[in-house]
């Protein structure tokens, strides 16, 4: 989670954090969501990022995949006070509209003051439930950096399942985006 | 509690006279002449060449506006104020949804956008501009950089970082450090002669403190210290509005500029707008958007994003309160499309379909390519049209 940019670099020096390869196959988050991967991804484990899940393909700080397996109703979409304590707390409502679980995802990445500009937002069938696809443009506050991000969710029995990938928008979004595609349109919620 | 006691009831019997000799005190400020670059082996010459990477990186950043129209209109009105300095600073104007302007001592100006939006004229503009002006002309930076420096806590810094960039360290730890109220009161003194020199209504910086003040208030629970940036490291804004304000009794006149503002601002407050929604801190963006629609500023545009806050909000009685909003900002002339979206969005949650689909239909008619479009097609097709 970019937000947690300088906290998490930190901590991956301490030796705080770890990084796990998921191998190509079938990995189930949580509790109920079942994903394919064909590639090797880094899921990155350091306290305070739950309740997502952050995987990489390129590496901590460069781009990012965010899985949401199973958010219920009235929780966090984020650690407290991980963007520094003074930032706004999104939660997640499972009476939200479609647009309104997009704006509280904007409000998530923009917790740094980072910039989010919607680019598409369309219907999509997520985890073989009726959900959303959103397309997004990502100027991370930290360091400047140009990012391109597509996302996907559903609401299944009132929790959240969603999928979010974005990376630099020049060379490392393009090589890995039709693989971020393939994974959200086998993704599975049990 | 004794001595504030005092202090108060000093002020209180005294305070035209306070008003008359801090007015006086002002008006003679003399500015120092235009600075040299210091040596690069001195401490101040360390901050010059840290702060010079610093404007490096921003002139590059996408985060800047490239807006040169207003770019020069902002930098014009710093150039005003700092007169013969003028050449020495240079305005960036940055996308960053929060109240902050700060002046590096090698003359690198930053505004953020959430300032911008946050004024009502030119003149409350000119009020901060000429704040970070004083800092800058009192050298405050340099004071703050070697009295940190002095303070035991350094020792730890420089252990941290080692030898290499310590200077660039400190620097950076320094500015995360408050000004001392001092400092704080010179630079609105300063700021203050400055405005009224520059033709400026001296009565509208209180007015800034004031304003902001509101909206830190209406976030319950938080002191205002504890939210912009700029209360982080500032004095309390009620004392600061309320000398502010006798200042601005001793140096009547001068204007507010309000149409001039409005006028350069007015391309972007859309994007500003979208960015202030996002924060998610709904009770201080109603404020503010209450605040600007009671000014007169963009009625239409502001009223659709007070309804974007209400339903994003979404407490009891808040969809109607958005549906009114959207209403509002749908029979202005030129209205924004998205109002129709909103009236659409909340009609259909409220099951009126009739009026929902014709919301709807009315935002893809203005607004064809929005990005939302594909969905709001499925809304259609879902309610039967
Ligand atoms: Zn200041």
């Amino acid at each position: 989670m970019n937000r947690l940019l300088p906290i998490l670099l930190v901590l991956f020096l301490a030796g705080c954090g770890t990084v796990r390869k998921m191998e190509s196959g079938s990995h189930t988050i949580g509790e109920r969501l079942a994903v394919s991967i064909d590639g090797s991804w880094n899921h990155l484990d350091f306290p305070g990022i739950k309740p997502a899940q952050v995987w990489t393909m390129e590496g901590i700080a460069v781009d990012e995949l965010l899985i949401y397996s199973g958010i219920k109703d009235g929780q966090m979409m984020h650690a407290e006070g991980s963007a520094g304590g003074k930032q706004q707390n999104f939660v997640f409502r499972s009476t939200m509209q479609t647009e309104a679980i997009v704006a509280m995802l904007e409000g998530v990445m923009s917790r740094d003051n980072s910039v989010f500009k919607l680019t598409r937002l369309e219907p999509y069938r997520f985890g073989g439930r009726q959900g959303f696809r959103f397309e997004y443009e990502h100027i991370r506050k930290v360091d400047n950096v140009q990012l391109l991000g597509v996302g996907f969710g559903a609401v299944d029995r009132g929790e959240l399942f969603a999928l979010i990938y974005h990376a630099p928008r020049l060379t490392f979004f393009p090589r890995h985006r039709a693989q971020v595609e393939a994974m959200a349109k086998a993704a599975v919620i049990r | 509690m004794k001595r504030r006691q005092v202090l108060a009831a000093g002020a209180a019997c005294c305070a035209s006279l306070l008003a008359r000799s801090a007015g006086a005190q002002a008006m003679h400020y003399a500015a120092p002449e235009r600075f040299g670059r210091p040596d690069i082996a001195s401490d101040e010459g360390g901050l010059w060449a840290l702060m010079d990477r610093e404007e490096k990186g921003l002139r590059r950043s996408p985060l800047v506006l490239r807006d040169e129209k207003l770019k020069n209109y902002v930098q014009d009105i710093a150039c005003r104020l700092g007169s013969e300095h003028c050449p020495d600073i240079r305005v960036y104007l940055v996308r960053t949804p929060l109240f902050n302007a700060s002046m590096a001592p090698n003359g690198m100006m930053q505004v953020w956008t959430g300032l911008l939006l946050r004024m009502e004229n030119e003149a409350q503009l000119a009020a901060v501009l000429g704040h970070e002006i004083g800092h800058y002309l009192q050298r405050h930076s340099v004071e703050r950089l070697r009295d940190i420096r002095s303070k035991s806590a350094f020792g730890q810094v420089l252990s941290l970082f080692g030898l290499i960039g310590a200077v660039g360290q400190i620097a950076v730890a320094a500015s995360a450090y408050a000004y001392g109220r001092e400092h704080e009161h010179e630079a609105d003194r300063i700021g203050a002669v400055l405005m009224h020199r520059a033709g400026y209504d001296v009565a509208e910086a209180a007015k800034v403190w004031n304003n902001l003040l509101k909206e830190v208030r209406a976030r319950e629970g938080k002191e205002p210290e504890q939210t912009a940036p700029l209360f982080a490291s500032h004095p309390a804004p009620p004392e600061r509005r309320d000398i502010l304000g006798q200042i601005a009794a001793a140096m009547p006149g001068g204007s507010r500029g309000d149409d001039a503002y409005r006028r350069h601002v007015a391309a972007h407050l859309d994007e500003w707008l979208q960015d202030e929604v996002k924060r998610g801190q709904y009770a201080e963006s109603l404020a503010l958007i209450s605040r600007q629609i009671g000014s007169g500023f963009a009625p239409g545009l502001m009223s659709y994003y007070r309804g974007e806050v209400y339903r994003l909000r979404a407490e009891p009685g808040d969809q109607d309160l958005a549906l009114a909003d959207y209403r509002l900002a749908a029979q202005m002339p030129d209205p924004p499309a998205v109002a129709f979206r909103g009236i659409g969005l909340i009609c259909r949650q409220q099951g009126q379909n009739g009026e929902a689909v014709q919301g709807f239909r009315r935002y893809l008619e203005l607004a064809p390519a929005a990005p939302d479009a594909a969905f709001i097609q499925s809304y259609l097709a879902e309610l039967g049209s």
